[in-house]
């Protein structure tokens, strides 16, 4: 049942994404390649760019597994997570791909992100499905506002590679699925959570400490 | 335009390292195998290699970094490579060569490269591994980045997709694995391929080892979860 949703949702548009997850497209040189003629703050700011987008997803990932461990059986937000999390594991594939295509160093700090992830996940859904919802909410915002940075960022590389125009696609096809994620918290009633604005800040802190960390580590 | 230049006659000096080691004469000759026209006639002089490439051993120094660079290329000129790291040339000729080339080929490339030049090699190292200011001693940070970025680019342009952690202890592993080949390279050339071989042997065996290991290790801990579930303990 949640498989069929998922399927509605992401097969109906050509994404970009898909030139990462399709199997016929994979030896171009838009997803082989890394440009070569980037200044020395440019190819810095893609490495660390890539380096967060990968954590990001590493701990979406299991911030969404958290919180399917102790709502699997609830009928309502149950297969709306699993339906994110599907979502995620594309994102997490294709940023893995990016890493290796453009030689990026992965964060030391991975095993950290998953730990944390699930906890959180864990966490605000033992506190309940409008917690979880409000974790989800803070989550992706702050996801959802660094994806847009990037791009304003990406926007000033002045190289003729294709793999760029190419990776900004992708991050504006990301970040479009991480607002998704945020209107169905919004709309699963994440902003009854207890203490929903202390939550909502915490969360968003902590995952702003953690994407300055990971973009150093 | 200063630094074109210099990154040209870099370029120019590099097949001199043979002959005059990494000096900074091989630098002031460079300008002699400039194309004609604009090849000059006199070595540069010491004021204009310390003025293009930096002061003392910094230039030394310098030279020691293009040459290693250019080190980097050649181990992508290995036919059959997944990817030119340095040019944007890499699905034709990749795809074109039925043998794709493996990590082994590449290191030993880079070993290859070191040839020519191996009675320098020593006081290369020597260079690097001494701290510009005194302090402390000896500085082992040159070394290590030397073997990490050879490490990582034999990891890049052969297409390992290692992920997360395995990251990282690939290239280590790679790494220590070069470093020790270059180190044995420098007393007994002849035998540093096959002790190239003999350690990544080990090492991929060490590898299979520990996730044959990893796997037991994971039967045995579900057969004690079965057995715990069947007997009732937990629900």
């Amino acid at each position: 049942m949640p498989k069929c949703v998922q399927t509605l949702t992401t097969v109906a548009r050509t994404l970009p994404s898909n030139a990462y997850t399709t199997l016929h497209a994979n030896k171009t040189l838009a997803v082989h390649s890394t440009p070569q003629d980037l200044t020395y703050a440019q190819r810095n700011m893609l490495d660390s760019a890539l380096r967060v987008d990968q954590a990001g997803e590493i701990a979406a990932n299991y911030i969404y597994k958290g919180q399917l461990a102790v709502l699997r059986h609830d009928k309502k937000v149950g297969h709306l997570i699993q339906e994110m999390w599907d979502q995620e594991k594309k994102h997490l594939a294709v940023m893995d791909k990016l890493q290796v295509q453009h030689n990026v160093r992965p964060t030391v700090l991975s095993e950290v992100a998953k730990v944390a992830g699930f906890s959180l996940g864990a966490v605000t859904a033992f506190m309940g499905k409008e917690a979880a919802m409000a974790c989800t909410e803070a989550v992706e915002t702050v996801i959802g506002e660094h994806y847009d940075d990037q791009m304003k960022e990406l926007d000033s590389f002045q190289t003729s590679h294709p793999s760029v125009p190419l990776l900004k696609s992708v991050i504006r096809e990301f970040r479009d699925d991480e607002l998704d994620h945020l209107d169905i918290a919004v709309v699963n009633f994440s902003q009854r959570a207890p203490a929903h604005a202390l939550l909502s800040s915490v969360v968003g802190g902590g995952c702003k400490v953690a994407i300055e960390l990971c973009k150093r580590f | 335009m200063s630094t074109a230049s210099s990154t040209r006659l870099l370029k120019l000096a590099l097949p001199l390292v043979r002959t005059h080691g990494f000096t900074r004469e091989a630098l002031s000759r460079s300008v002699l195998a400039l194309p004609a026209g604009e090849v000059h006639t006199e070595p540069l002089s010491d004021t204009a290699v310390s003025a293009l490439f930096g002061n003392g051993d910094t230039a030394r120094r310098t030279l020691i970094d293009a040459w290693m660079k250019d080190g980097l290329r050649h181990m992508a000129l290995v036919p059959g490579v997944e990817r030119h790291a340095q040019s944007s040339i890499s699905l034709d000729s990749a795809t074109a060569t039925a043998k794709k080339a493996s990590i082994r080929d590449v290191l030993r490339a880079r070993l290859e490269y070191n040839e020519p030049v191996l009675p320098h090699l020593p006081e290369a190292f020597a260079l690097l591994a001494s701290p510009r200011s005194g302090i402390p001693p000896l500085d082992p940070t040159q070394a290590i980045k030397h073997t990490a970025r050879v490490a990582d680019e034999a990891c890049y342009i052969t297409g390992d997709k290692s992920l997360q952690l395995d990251w990282y202890t690939k290239r280590i592993s790679l790494a220590a694995i070069y470093a020790a080949s270059e180190l044995h390279q420098l007393t007994s050339p002849h035998t540093a391929y096959a002790f190239l071989d003999s350690l990544l042997e080990t090492s991929s065996t060490l590898k299979s080892t520990l996730s044959e290991v990893g796997l037991y290790s994971d039967y045995v801990f579900k057969s004690w979860k079965g057995i715990i579930k069947s007997s009732g303990i937990l629900l």
